[in-house]
């Protein structure tokens, strides 16, 4: 579903974000990219939206290589990768229904689909009867649940979450966390980028560390620093371990 | 992917609502140099009207010397008649040029006048009007010519006041457009800035491009429209209130002699629109190029 191949990515001030990545992620995998603030995670995620080309290697995407792929197409990929950021960016003016339909409006569905698929994603992320309200007026969980049912709305392939739980505290983090889960039970690929150990430690799924724009570590089940149980995981037993 | 026509309404109505102060200064000034544009189109057509109609009417006068022979006086004649340009002459005796100068000049000019004193005269229409100078030259200086006078000097005064006006009218007016369309420019900046959360928001859900682009897009092009609706409006007004000053039973006036077609005014009013539309489309088009990012 998402691979990167021997990809390096430099900013124009010189520094490496993103060293020699090469990482697979199978279709409907459920994926940590944790470490430090600068490791390369949030440019990683910028280079999956295609926001961000790679200076080397190539990426691909639900199939698709997208370094090479003409701008006019990069909408479309955009429609199978829902994602969702640490300040939620939703519409302050709009209502919480309005925010969702936005992301289908948008891209030019009927109005019978915006109609039919909102209240279902709203039902999914808990927020149907809040559908009339201002972000405003919701607490920092709620916003993001909006957000995540904005990304989810037009059933991607594959979600990505930048520091979901940054601006949350840990409860409100786990039912986002459960809310993820549950999105990936249906199929969809996740990958999240965080440092939240506490949260990657309780979900015991596929860790992905970077450090300073390197792959350390790749761990199925893993957690957020060295597993005390297992001991640093080369990244060659993740696929017998994964499996 | 099928464009959702409604979104795309409710957006842009939503733009120019948020910047309406902006929207009515960029949709004024665009009325206000588009009536412009159009009062000089106006002018334009008018002048080539009433310059039509003082051709159609060019006279060429040959003066005879009261003291002329009448074999000269008949040379003239009989060689006015033979040219192939000339379509029509006339002789008018002492005594008929006697009796009209009587009815043109002042007492005190006239009393100076008598039948002797006064020149017989040829007066001829020529085929086509720039023939009036062939005739001039022709006769000015013949013997037995007093002199030979054609309207020239009006009709060139009185094209050089209308070009002149001309100019100055489309000079304003292009300076105005120029300000109109950075006005809208401006405008779509503004609603860029102001939309900048919505546009990423987009961005990132997979709208394309131009989806992104059609509501600031269409905002540039009806403010040019209105504007432009607007001047076609006051074209109309202004060829109205002249029509309604050009007396018919007058025709000598210079206003009746420039009155337009109802399909010149129209026509006229169409090129309005049209500038309008293209203004509001080009300023729309450059803010996006320059500041929407997409």
């Amino acid at each position: 579903m998402i691979r990167f191949d021997n990809v390096t990515k430099a900013y124009k001030n010189g520094t490496v974000a993103v060293r020699n990545v090469s990482l697979d992620i199978q279709k409907g995998e459920f994926v940590f990219l944790v470490g430090p603030s600068g490791s390369g995670k949030t440019t990683c995620i910028r280079m999956l939206l295609r926001e961000e080309l790679p200076d080397r290697g190539r990426i691909w995407v639900a199939g698709r290589e997208i370094i090479h792929m003409p701008k006019w197409r990069v909408p479309y990929l955009r429609r199978n990768v829902g994602c969702v950021f640490q300040d939620f960016r939703l519409l302050p003016n709009k209502t919480v229904f309005q925010n969702v339909a936005f992301a289908l409006e948008v891209i030019g569905r009927p109005k019978s689909v915006v109609e039919s698929q909102v209240p279902q994603v709203l039902d999914l992320v808990g927020l149907s009867k809040k559908r009339d309200n201002l972000p405003s007026e919701l607490s920092g969980g709620e916003q993001q649940r909006v957000a995540v049912a904005r990304a989810f709305v037009n059933r991607p392939l594959i979600l990505l979450a930048d520091e979901p739980t940054g601006n949350l505290d840990p409860g409100t983090s786990q039912g986002i966390m459960r809310l993820l889960d549950r999105i990936n039970r249906t199929g969809t690929t996740v990958v999240v980028a965080t440092h939240d150990a506490a949260l990657v430690d309780w979900m015991r799924r596929r860790v992905v560390e970077l450090d300073q724009g390197t792959i350390v570590r790749d761990q199925a089940r893993g957690v957020y620093g060295i597993d005390a149980n297992t001991g640093p995981v080369p990244r060659t037993e993740v696929g017998a371990r994964r499996s | 992917m099928p464009l959702s026509a409604d979104y795309i309404a409710r957006e842009t109505a939503t733009n120019l609502w948020r910047n309406r102060l902006m929207t009515i200064a960029a949709v004024l000034t665009v009325a206000v140099s588009l009536a412009l544009v159009g009062a000089a189109l106006l002018l334009k057509q008018g002048a080539a009207n009433a310059e039509n109609y003082w051709q159609r009417g060019t006279q060429v006068t040959v003066w005879m010397k009261a003291s002329s022979s009448p074999s000269e006086s008949h040379a003239v004649g009989s060689e006015l008649k033979q040219l192939p340009y000339v379509h029509a002459c006339s002789y008018h005796s002492q005594l008929a040029d006697y009796r009209e100068a009587k009815t043109l000049l002042s007492p005190g000019e006239f009393q100076a006048l008598t039948v002797k004193t006064t020149p017989a005269s040829y007066r001829c229409t020529p085929n086509q009007p720039q023939y009036a100078q062939a005739v001039y030259n022709r006769f000015n200086g013949q013997p037995g010519v007093l002199k030979v006078s054609a309207p020239f000097s009006q009709i060139h005064t009185m094209e050089e006041t209308i070009t002149v006006l001309q100019w100055v009218f489309l000079s304003v007016a292009l300076v105005l457009l120029l300000s109109a369309g950075v006005l809208i420019l401006n405008t779509i900046r503004m609603a860029i800035f102001a939309r900048r959360r919505e546009v990423s928001v987009m961005k990132l859900v997979g709208a394309t491009n131009w989806f992104i682009r059609l509501p600031f897009m269409s905002e540039g092009l009806i403010q040019g429209l209105i504007g432009s609706i607007v001047a076609a409006a006051v074209v109309f007004g202004l060829h109205a209130l002249l029509n309604s000053l050009a007396n018919p039973n007058n025709p000598g006036t210079v206003l009746y002699q420039m009155r337009l077609s109802g399909w010149e005014l129209f026509g006229t009013d169409f090129v309005v629109v049209l500038i309008g539309v293209l203004i509001g489309s080009v300023g729309s088009a450059m803010a996006i190029r320059r500041f929407l990012d997409v």
